[in-house]
C-alpha cells in the first residue's frame, strides 16, 4: 500500500507536455502566414494599398489566439465541466444575436457579430458543442448510451445548434461541422458501430439520390440554389463563368501547379480564384508549392490529429478524452471538407482550412481548442 | 502510429468503474474507446489519402490543359497597361527622345451585336467618319463583327494620336448625347519619338518591337528606360459579376546625358556640309566612307557630342531610301561573278598599285568601315558595283546550293546587313589604324619614363630602313634636322621610328596598355568594338612593327579609345571612364542615380601632360595643325593621315585629335574622316578644316573668351561664314575650296608644313636601293632636286619617282598626273 501511495505521488509529479502537438500547430500557423502573404499581397495592395493588410490582421489574431491558448492550457480543464451548460447557451444566444442589429453582413452573408470585435458565432458554437457534448457524455450512464434513445439525447443539442447555424447564419458548412463533431463524439462514447455505419451509408445513399435527381433535371436550380451548386459540381465546365467559376479556377490552380509547383509567390491564379486567401488557399498552395506542398500540409494535419488521438488515449478521465475527441473531430472534418471542396470532390461550400485560411474568429477559437487539448495532456497522469 | 495509442487502453482496464461512488458523473473511459479511436483515425487517414490521390489525378490528367487555361486566362482577362518609357534629355534638359501617349482602338463584337445591333450602326459610323487609320477595311471589320459574335476584344487600329481619337473618347464617355455608342474603347499605349529626327541617331539608338531598345543608349539602358507595365484585370465578385481592377504602370526612368544639343547640331551640320561638298567628287557616293566626330570634356570623360555620317531618321529607322540594297536576281544567280570584297573605288589606281597585305583581320575591319558608309548611297544608282560595295555578300551559284538560301532570303539578309551598317555607331564600333594622332602617345611614353628630355634632335633623310623594310617618311626628300618639338610639328615618321626604337617594344606596349589600347573603354553605349586581337602582341612584335606602331600604323583603335586616352594625356594624366549618361531620374524628377566622373587610372604625370599640351599647341601654332585653329583661339592637337589596308591603294583615314582652348582645355575633339571622296586623300587638312569649322562655332557658344588676335583675312572668313550659315542655300565654303587648290603654295599658308606625313611601307626587294641607316642617323645630306620639266614635279633622286616639290610627297602613277 505504501508503495502504491508512493507511486501515486510520483504519478502526480510527472507532468506531461505535448511539445510535438505545439510544434505542429506552430508549423501550420507559420506556413499559413507565409502562404497568406503570398496569396493576398497582390489583392491587398490593390484594395488597401498595403500588401501586408491581410497578413497584419491575421498575425494580430494569431498572436492573440496563442496568448489565449496558453491561458487555457494552464486552466484545469475540469473547470470546463461546470461551464458546459453556459457554453451551449452562450453559443445559441450569440447565433440568435446575428438576427439583431448587432449582426452584420459581409461577403454577401449575414454571419458576423459586431461586439467591439467582429466575431463569427458559428466558431463559438463549435467550441461550445465540444464542451457541452463532452460534459453530457459523462452524465449519461454507459447503459443508456448504448440505447437509441441515449444516442438521440446526445445528438439533440448538436442538431439544434447545427440547425440554428444553418438557418440563422445561412452557414451550411459550419452546421455540417457542428453536426459532425456531435456525431463523432457520440460515436466515441457509445459501444458498437452499427448506428454509425448506418449514418454514413444513409448519407451516402441520400447524396447519390440527390445527385441522380439533379443530373436528371428533377431537382433544378429554381427549387434551391444548392441544386445549382450540385449541378455545377458535376458539370464544372458548363458553369465555368458562373457557379463553378471558383471551383474551376481552383482546379486550374491545382492542375497548373503540377508536382513541384511554380514556386512561392509565383501563382498566377491568385488573381482569379475568388476567396483565394480564405477558403481556396489550399488551391494556391498546390499551385505554388505543387503536390509536394499539399502533401506536406496534409502530413502536418495527420501528425496533429495523431498527437490529439494519443492524448485521447492517454487521458485518465472520460471528460478530458471526450474534449480532445471533439477537437480532433472538428479539425479533421474541417480539413477534409476544405480539401474536398478545393479539389471539387464535393459541391462547393465555404469552409476554411484550419490554421491556414484567413479569418480571425476561426484561428482564435481553434487555438482555444488546442489550449484545451494541451490542458488535458498536461493533467494526464501516467503510471510508469 | 495508431498502434502506440492502441496499447494504452489496456492499462485502463486496471482502473475500471468505481461502483462505490455515488457521483453520477463518469470519469473513467470506456474500454472500447481505444479501438474506436483507431478506427476513426484510420478512416480519417484513408480520406486524406483519397484527397491526395484526387490532387495527383488532377495534376496528372488535367495538368497540361489547366496550365494552358491559366495562361490563356492571363491574356484574356487581364490587359497590360503599358509603362511610359523614360525620356532621354541633354545636359540642358532638351528632350532628345520622348514617349508619347497613343491609343489603340478596340472593339467588343459581343456588345455591338447586343440588342439587335442597336449600337452597331451609330458606333461604326462614328468610327469610320473619324480620321483613324484602321488596320482593316470597313468591310473586313463589319464581317469580323458579324462572324465573331462572341469576341470581346479586337484591336482595329493601332497607335493613333490623341487628336485623331479625341472625339471617340468624348462619345464613349458622353452617354447622354451618344446613347448608342458602345462596344468600343481605347487602349493606351506609348510611341517613341525623337523630336530632332536624325540628331545623334547613332548615339541614341531607337526602339523597335515591344519597347526593345536597339543600338546606342536605348539598348544599353533598355531596362532603366523601360518601366514596369501595369495590369488591368477582371475578376468575379460574390454576385458573380465581372469587376475590373487596375494596377497602375510604373513609368521608366529618364536619362540625363552630357550631350549638348547645340554642339551636337553644330558638329552634325559641318559633317553634313563636308560630305555634301565632296559627294561624287572622286567616286560615286558620299563625301567620305564615314565621318566621325567626338567632343568630350577632358575634365570628366563626359561625351558632349558624338556624331557620324551617314545618318538616319530615328523616327523612321527602316526607311528604305536610306539604304541601297542593289541586290538583283542576276547577282543572286551568279550571272555576274564578282569578288564580294571589291571596293567601290576609282578603278585605275586599285589595279596598278598592289600593296602588301599584312593583316587579314585589319583588312576585314577596313572593309567593314567601308560598308558602313556606302549603304546610304543614292537609291537611283543602278550600278551593280554599288550594291556589292554595300558589303552585301553576293552568293555565287555554289553558295546558293550550299546555303540553300532562296533569293528572297538572300535579299532580306542583304537588306538587314545594310541596315545594321547604317545603324551602328562609327565612333565606337569601327576600328582603324590611328596614324599620326598616335604620336603624342609615343612621346608621352618617353617623357614619362624620363627617356626623352625634350632636347633631342633627329635627322630625317626621308626614309629609314627597319628590319627588312625601308620605310619612307612622308617627305621623301627628308625633313632635315628636327628638334624634339619639331618632330611632332612636322609629324616626321623617321623621327618617331627612332623614338620607338629608343623606347623599345616592352615600354611601348606597356604604355599602350596603360592608354587602354586593345581594351574596351566600356562607355555606356551598345556596340563598342573589341580591339584586343587588333593590337600588337608584344611577344610576336618585330622592329618593323615597333617602328610603324610608333606613328600609329599596324594596329587598330576605336575613336572612343583615342579620344579618351588623349584626354588623359592633356588633363594631367587622369584616365576618366568615358560616359554619356550623367544622371538617372525617375518620372517624378527624383534622382535615382548620379553618375559622377570616375578616374580609372593615372596614365602620365601632370608634368608630362603639361609638356604634351605644349607640344600639341606647337603643332597647331607652327606645324601640320595650323589649319585647325579657329580664328581668335589657340588650340592644341595632332593631325593624322593613316594609310588603310591594302597598302598602296592611295586610301587614307585623315584625322585631327585636339583640345581647346590651349591654356585650359575645356573640350577635346576628335575628327576622323574615313577615305574622303577626293582625288588626293592623303591630306589631314580635310580633318583639320572640319575641326576648325566646328570649333569656330562651338567655342563662342561655350563663352570661351578669344585670346588671339583676328587677322583681317580671318575676319573676312568669319564674316563669309556667318553669311553662309545664315543662308544655307549657299553651299560653297572658302576653306575647303582652298584645300583642293594645288596652287595654294604661297608662303603665308606654308603648305609644305601643313601636309601630313604619310607612311609608305615598301619591301626592299621590290623597291631596291637600300640605304645605309647609319649615315641616315648621323647627318642630313640635302638631296639635289631635279625638277621634271614636263610636269613641274620634283624627281626622287633615289627611286626616280615624281614628288611634290613643296611637300616631298610621292605623286601617284603617271595616269593620275595633271596635264
Amino acid at each position: 500500500m505504501a508503495e502504491r501511495r508512493r507511486t501515486k505521488k510520483q504519478q502526480n509529479t510527472v507532468k506531461h507536455f505535448d511539445y510535438t502537438l505545439l510544434t505542429v500547430v506552430f508549423f501550420l500557423l507559420c506556413i499559413g502566414l507565409v502562404m497568406l502573404f503570398s496569396v493576398s499581397s497582390y489583392d491587398a495592395n490593390l484594395t488597401f494599398n498595403d500588401s501586408t493588410y491581410y497578413l497584419k490582421n491575421q498575425l494580430k489574431n494569431t498572436i492573440f489566439g496563442i496568448i489565449i491558448m496558453f491561458v487555457v492550457m494552464n486552466i484545469d480543464y475540469h473547470r470546463l465541466d461546470r461551464l458546459s451548460f453556459i457554453a451551449i447557451v452562450v453559443s445559441a444566444v450569440l447565433i440568435a444575436l446575428v438576427m439583431t442589429p448587432l449582426g452584420y453582413e459581409a461577403n454577401g452573408a449575414r454571419r458576423w457579430l459586431n461586439l467591439g470585435v467582429s466575431l463569427q458565432p458559428a466558431e463559438v458554437a463549435k467550441v461550445g458543442i465540444i464542451i457541452f457534448s463532452a460534459s453530457k457524455v459523462c452524465r449519461i450512464s454507459q447503459k443508456k448510451l448504448a440505447t437509441p434513445r441515449g444516442i438521440i439525447e446526445m445528438l439533440l443539442p448538436s442538431l439544434i445548434i447545427a440547425v440554428m447555424v444553418w438557418q440563422i447564419t445561412e452557414n451550411l458548412s459550419s452546421a455540417i461541422i457542428i453536426m459532425g463533431i456531435g456525431v463523432v463524439m457520440v460515436y466515441m462514447a457509445t459501444p458498437g458501430y452499427k448506428p454509425y455505419a448506418i449514418i454514413v451509408l444513409s448519407v451516402a445513399f441520400f447524396a447519390t439520390i440527390t445527385v441522380l435527381l439533379v443530373t436528371n433535371g428533377v431537382l433544378t436550380e429554381e427549387l434551391s440554389y444548392r441544386f445549382g451548386r450540385i449541378r455545377a459540381w458535376i458539370y464544372p465546365e458548363t458553369y465555368a463563368s458562373t457557379t463553378a467559376f471558383q471551383t474551376l479556377q481552383a482546379l486550374y490552380a491545382i492542375g497548373s501547379g503540377g508536382f513541384f509547383g511554380k514556386g512561392l509567390g509565383q501563382s498566377l491564379q491568385k488573381q482569379f480564384v475568388p476567396e483565394a486567401q480564405n477558403d481556396m488557399i489550399f488551391a494556391i498552395i498546390c499551385e505554388e508549392l505543387g503536390m509536394f506542398g499539399a502533401l506536406l500540409i496534409v502530413f502536418l494535419f495527420i501528425v496533429l490529429l495523431w498527437r490529439i488521438s494519443i492524448i485521447v488515449n492517454n487521458s485518465n478521465d472520460l471528460f478530458g478524452a471526450m474534449l480532445s475527441v471533439g477537437v480532433l473531430a472538428h479539425i479533421a472534418i474541417q480539413v477534409i471538407l476544405n480539401l474536398a471542396v478545393v479539389t471539387n470532390t464535393i459541391p462547393n461550400t465555404g469552409i476554411s482550412l484550419p490554421f491556414i485560411s484567413y479569418g480571425g474568429s476561426s484561428v482564435v477559437f481553434l487555438l482555444i481548442e488546442i489550449g484545451i487539448v494541451l490542458s488535458v495532456a498536461k493533467n494526464t497522469k501516467y503510471d510508469y | 502510429m495508431a498502434r502506440r495509442g492502441n496499447s494504452r487502453p489496456v492499462d485502463n482496464t486496471h482502473r475500471t468503474e468505481n461502483p462505490g461512488k455515488k457521483n453520477p458523473i463518469r470519469t473513467v473511459k470506456a474500454r472500447f474507446m481505444g479501438t474506436k479511436l483507431n478506427i476513426l483515425f484510420i478512416f480519417i487517414v484513408v480520406i486524406f489519402a483519397l484527397l491526395i490521390f484526387k490532387i495527383f489525378y488532377i495534376c496528372r490528367n488535367d495538368g497540361t490543359k489547366y496550365k494552358r487555361q491559366v495562361l490563356s486566362q492571363q491574356e484574356y482577362d487581364s490587359i497590360v497597361i503599358p509603362a511610359k518609357r523614360g525620356e532621354i534629355i541633354d545636359r540642358n534638359g532638351t528632350k532628345l527622345a520622348v514617349s508619347q501617349k497613343v491609343y489603340n482602338v478596340c472593339i467588343d463584337a459581343k456588345k455591338l451585336n447586343e440588342e439587335d445591333g442597336k449600337y452597331l450602326s451609330d458606333t461604326l459610323s462614328l468610327l469610320f467618319n473619324s480620321d483613324i487609320k484602321f488596320r482593316y477595311t470597313e468591310q473586313e471589320i463589319r464581317n469580323y463583327i458579324a462572324e465573331n459574335p462572341g469576341s470581346q476584344y479586337r484591336v482595329i487600329a493601332k497607335k493613333q494620336s490623341y487628336d485623331v481619337v479625341s472625339n471617340i473618347m468624348e462619345a464613349i464617355n458622353d452617354k447622354e448625347n451618344y446613347p448608342n455608342v458602345a462596344g468600343v474603347w481605347l487602349e493606351e499605349d506609348y510611341m517613341r519619338s525623337y523630336p530632332y529626327n536624325s540628331l545623334a541617331c547613332d548615339l541614341l539608338g531607337f526602339v523597335q518591337g515591344d519597347n526593345e531598345g536597339a543600338y546606342g543608349l536605348e539598348e544599353y539602358y533598355n531596362s532603366t528606360l523601360n518601366g514596369t507595365a501595369g495590369r488591368e484585370y477582371g475578376y468575379l465578385n460574390d454576385d458573380e459579376n465581372l469587376e475590373r481592377t487596375v494596377k497602375p504602370a510604373v513609368d521608366g526612368y529618364t536619362l540625363k546625358t552630357s550631350i549638348d544639343v547645340n554642339i551636337q547640331s553644330i558638329v552634325e551640320k559641318h559633317i553634313l556640309a563636308f560630305n555634301k561638298e565632296h559627294e561624287n567628287e572622286a567616286r560615286e557616293g558620299n563625301g567620305s566612307n564615314n565621318t566621325g566626330v567626338i567632343v568630350m570634356n577632358p575634365k570628366t570623360g563626359e561625351v558632349i557630342a558624338m556624331a557620324s555620317y551617314p545618318v538616319f531618321d530615328l523616327n523612321n529607322p527602316r526607311d528604305e531610301s536610306n539604304i541601297n540594297v542593289e541586290f538583283t536576281k542576276e547577282m543572286f544567280y551568279g550571272e555576274q561573278e564578282k569578288d564580294d570584297e571589291t571596293d567601290d573605288e576609282t578603278d585605275d589606281e586599285t589595279d596598278e598599285e598592289t600593296g602588301e597585305e599584312t593583316d587579314d583581320a585589319q583588312d576585314s575591319e577596313n572593309n567593314e568601315s567601308s560598308e558602313n558608309n556606302e549603304n546610304s548611297e543614292n537609291a537611283d544608282t543602278n550600278n551593280s558595283d554599288d550594291a556589292l560595295s554595300l558589303g552585301i555578300t553576293t552568293p555565287t551559284q555554289e553558295e546558293v546550293t550550299t546555303n540553300g538560301q532562296t533569293y528572297e532570303e538572300a535579299y532580306e539578309q542583304a537588306k538587314m546587313e545594310a541596315y545594321n551598317a547604317l545603324w551602328k555607331n562609327f565612333c565606337i564600333n569601327s576600328t582603324y589604324e590611328p596614324g599620326s594622332t598616335m604620336k603624342p602617345f609615343t612621346m608621352a611614353t618617353g617623357i614619362e619614363e624620363g627617356i626623352f628630355s625634350g632636347d633631342e634632335s633627329y635627322v630625317c633623310n626621308g626614309l629609314l630602313e627597319v628590319g627588312d623594310h625601308v620605310i619612307h617618311c612622308n617627305n621623301r626628300l627628308g625633313h632635315g634636322v628636327l628638334s624634339f618639338s619639331g618632330a611632332l610639328e612636322q609629324s616626321c615618321n623617321v623621327a618617331f621610328m627612332k623614338m620607338g626604337a629608343t623606347l623599345g617594344k616592352t615600354l611601348f606596349m606597356k604604355y599602350n596598355k596603360l592608354f587602354n589600347f586593345g581594351l574596351k573603354t566600356n562607355i555606356d553605349l551598345t556596340g563598342e568594338a573589341r580591339t584586343e586581337t587588333l593590337v600588337f602582341n608584344e611577344n610576336a612584335m618585330n622592329p618593323t612593327d615597333l617602328a610603324i606602331g610608333s606613328f600609329g600604323q599596324g594596329f587598330n583603335v576605336t575613336m572612343i579609345q583615342m579620344i579618351t586616352g588623349y584626354c588623359s594625356l592633356i588633363n594631367g594624366g587622369k584616365y576618366y571612364q568615358p560616359h554619356v549618361v550623367t544622371e538617372i531620374v525617375d518620372s517624378n524628377g527624383a534622382t535615382i542615380e548620379k553618375i559622377e566622373p570616375r578616374v580609372l587610372k593615372q596614365t602620365v604625370s601632370e608634368e608630362t601632360s603639361e609638356e604634351i599640351r605644349q607640344l600639341c599647341i606647337n603643332v597647331v601654332s607652327e606645324g601640320t595643325g595650323k589649319s585647325a585653329r579657329p580664328a581668335g583661339y589657340m588650340i592644341g592637337g595632332k593631325t593624322g593621315t593613316a594609310e588603310t589596308l591594302p597598302r598602296g591603294n592611295q586610301e587614307y583615314i585623315v584625322s585631327f585629335l585636339g583640345f581647346a582652348p590651349a591654356d585650359n582645355p575645356e573640350l577635346a575633339i576628335y575628327t576622323v574622316i574615313d577615305r574622303p571622296n577626293v582625288p588626293q586623300q592623303a591630306s589631314a587638312k580635310y580633318a583639320t578644316v572640319l575641326t576648325k569649322d566646328i570649333l569656330t562655332e562651338v567655342l563662342p557658344y561655350l563663352n570661351i573668351p578669344k585670346t588671339e588676335e583676328i587677322t583681317e583675312k580671318e575676319a573676312e572668313e568669319l564674316k563669309e561664314k556667318q553669311i553662309e550659315f545664315a543662308d544655307s542655300s549657299q553651299e560653297e565654303e572658302v576653306e575647303n575650296t582652298e584645300v583642293n587648290n594645288e596652287e595654294n603654295a604661297d608662303g603665308a599658308n606654308s603648305t609644305e608644313t601643313e601636309e601630313e606625313t604619310k607612311s609608305v611601307i615598301e619591301i626592299v626587294d621590290e623597291k631596291g636601293n637600300p640605304v645605309n641607316s647609319e649615315t641616315l642617323d648621323e647627318e642630313y645630306k640635302p638631296k639635289e632636286i631635279k625638277i621634271d620639266k614636263e610636269t613641274g614635279y620634283a624627281i626622287d633622286p633615289v627611286t626616280g619617282e615624281f614628288l611634290d616639290p613643296n611637300t616631298g610627297q610621292l605623286i601617284d602613277g603617271g595616269s593620275d598626273l595633271p596635264e
